[in-house]
């Protein structure tokens, strides 16, 4: 059945996107690979939180660079999705290592009943790494908009100084910013729905403090503090780099002639 | 705001109160989290030290700690008495905490005083840390802006738990699959009003983001319900405690993508409105063209972010089945497969909402000949 929507989707972007489309569904391939490599290579032994780091430079690059091509704004985006991934880990790092975030809670013990819980790898790295790669795509997705936005703006507005490119940025960030906040929080919301209805009764304390209620909450809440954070940057660095460009463009044509 | 801050513009009076606000309002929430040990029923304990004894199970092979954890009992009856309790956690963290010193931890007592057993950290206080960030941040970065969107989450979980309120209470009757069908239009309705406010290209959000969401969701659920065959239903989480575990997996798949086509149907016709205030004469087809060529930007983006968050959740339950040499290809079927399958689905949802939020911006917001000509 995988199939079935599998084709359905790449008719259909071919039909709306052409090349474009098929450049999506290559990336969207790719993303699933990068998932399955992460689960192979920590099998084999692999530190996870140094591997999710890797992955998610990996699924930047084959976003960006794929979809985007390698130019001054995928070259911005990259470095300030890199710097607000270092943010996100620090904070993470420390949240779930005091907060026992990791592992699983009462509903799955049915599930993992039967496995050997001895398994070398340490579910904290584990639960920092699926937390690292879950927000990567939203990132990836607010900075390139925010810097291919900027870079538009510049080249219909040439005198503009850096100060109002940012401002424009920003403001460009803004709009997609209350979007983003509600994909991300529709997207899992139907795990909410499926936890109170296992949970029907329970106190409030109670759910407050439950692991598997925090894990989802947590991944709501960086997924925002990340796709929030990532505007300033991305804005600020493209004022930076695309002013620059700008000028060095011209210096360059004044020589030619 | 942000601006204020990297530009080193003068700050007016107003802009320093309300960050004064803010920074005091993210004070009181840290600190009160802190010692809101007075507001619970369960008794906490506070951990002054902990022992770690290994200790290897004889049914498994795994090596376990046994903690010997010491404290002192911060609220309730008993408040101030010191006690011991005992925890046994494997190593690897898969089940259970790994108490450290400084911990706050949940426990059950009997009413004698007793203490029976570790019922988990308290975790409340890393939610508000968050939730302050959050909120911070987003004012920082969007000012009027942020308190809007936030206000309209605010409602948009309102509405979500009384709706699942009203689903807990009569779970065996109602219809789940109708109830969220009738929901999600209420989300529709609510979020795009409360954050573009009342406008032409508002309600051609609306129409759009309606009608593609029952385009395409009665796309996957006829493509689901004739090649359905063998689902593995079972492994989503929370599956035993829904009535109506079939309609469950249509809400999954329902909710998945309803706020990308949002997010699709708000972008295009706000492009499109823009478009056509500029030039009111602009033909039909320049403006398809247009269309296409903003959507294209975001389509590519927009389903990569459905992949690595509905999908990337499942990489714990996948590791620790293919550690025990369950292979992997069963492994991602058996756990992931009804993710995977929202996530094709939403994105499906993604790029049809583009020709149909097209077709209906243009017919709402584009003027007719005479209105131009006037």
């Amino acid at each position: 059945m995988i199939t079935l929507l599998s084709i359905t989707l790449l008719v259909l972007l071919l039909i709306i996107g052409r090349s474009r489309g098929f450049k999506t569904y290559i990336t969207l391939y790719l993303g699933i690979f990068l998932i399955i490599l992460y689960l192979l290579l920590m099998k084999s032994g692999l530190n996870p939180i140094i591997l999710s780091i890797i992955i998610c430079m990996l699924a930047t690059l084959s976003t960006l660079f794929i979809i985007n091509g390698v130019n001054i704004k995928t070259k911005t985006s990259f470095v300030s999705i890199m710097i607000v991934l270092l943010f996100i880990f620090t904070l993470i790092f420390i949240i779930v290592k005091r907060g026992n975030i990791q592992g699983f809670s009462m509903e799955s013990l049915e599930a993992i009943g039967g496995y050997s819980y001895d398994i070398g790898t340490n579910m904290i790295d584990v639960m920092i790494g699926m937390y690292l790669i879950c927000i990567i795509g939203t990132i990836i997705d607010t900075s390139i908009s925010i810097s291919s936005a900027m870079n538009e703006v510049l080249e219909n507005n040439q005198h503009l100084n850096s100060k109002e490119l940012f401002k424009s940025g920003m403001n460009v960030g803004r709009d997609i910013m209350s979007t983003t906040i509600n994909t991300l929080y529709f997207a899992i919301i139907a795990n909410f729905i499926g936890f109170f209805l296992w949970h029907r009764g329970a106190t409030f304390e109670y759910v407050l403090n439950y692991k598997a209620f925090d894990q989802e909450v947590i991944q709501l809440l960086i997924s925002f503090i990340g796709s929030i954070m990532i505007i300033p940057i991305t804005a600020y660095i493209s004022s930076i780099t695309l002013k620059r460009k700008k000028i060095f463009n011209f210096k360059e044509k004044k020589q030619d002639r | 705001m942000i601006e204020l801050i990297l530009y080193g513009d003068k700050m007016s009076k107003k802009f320093k109160i309300e960050i004064m606000i803010l920074i005091l309002f993210s004070l009181v929430s840290i600190i009160f989290v802190y010692n809101d040990h007075f507001l619970y029923k369960t008794p906490i304990m506070k951990v002054t030290e902990v022992k770690n004894g290994t200790k290897n199970s004889e049914m498994f092979k795994e090596t376990y700690y046994n903690q010997e954890i010491k404290g002192i009992i911060k609220n309730g009856k008993y408040k101030g008495k010191e006690i011991k309790i005992n925890n046994l956690v494997s190593k690897t963290g898969v089940y259970g905490d790994i108490v450290e010193k400084g911990n706050e931890l949940l426990i059950e007592m009997s009413k004698t005083g007793e203490v029976n057993e570790l019922i988990g950290v308290k975790r409340d206080k890393y939610l508000v840390i968050l939730l302050v960030l959050f909120i911070d941040s987003i004012i920082l970065v969007a000012g009027k802006k942020g308190v809007q969107t936030l206000i309209s989450f605010f409602i948009n979980i309102i509405v979500s738990a009384i709706a699942i309120f009203i689903f807990q209470k009569k779970f065996t009757t109602l219809n789940l699959l109708l109830l969220y069908i009738g929901v999600s239009v209420l989300f529709i309705v609510l979020s795009l009003f409360i954050t573009n406010g009342k406008s032409k290209k508002t309600l051609s959000a609306i129409i759009s983001s309606i009608a593609s969401l029952f385009i395409s969701f009665g796309l996957a659920f006829l493509i689901v319900k004739i090649y359905g065959g063998e689902l593995s239903i079972w492994s989503m989480e929370y599956i035993e405690a829904v009535y109506d575990y079939e309609n469950f997996f249509y809400v999954t798949i329902l909710l998945c993508g309803l706020g990308a086509i949002m997010d699709i149907s708000i972008t295009i016709s706000s492009s499109l409105n823009e478009l056509i205030e500029k030039d009111p004469k602009i033909k039909k087809s320049a403006l398809i063209k247009s269309g296409r060529e903003i959507s294209k930007d975001i389509v590519g983006t927009m389903t990569n972010v459905m992949l690595y968050t509905c999908y990337t959740p499942i990489v714990p339950m996948v590791f620790l089945a293919i550690k025990n040499n369950m292979k992997l290809f069963d492994a991602l079927t058996f756990y992931g497969e009804v993710d995977l399958i929202a996530v094709f689905t939403s994105s499906i949802s993604i790029v049809l909402a583009i020709p149909i939020s097209l077709f209906i911006a243009i017919h709402i917001l584009k003027p007719s000949k005479k209105e131009v000509q006037e």
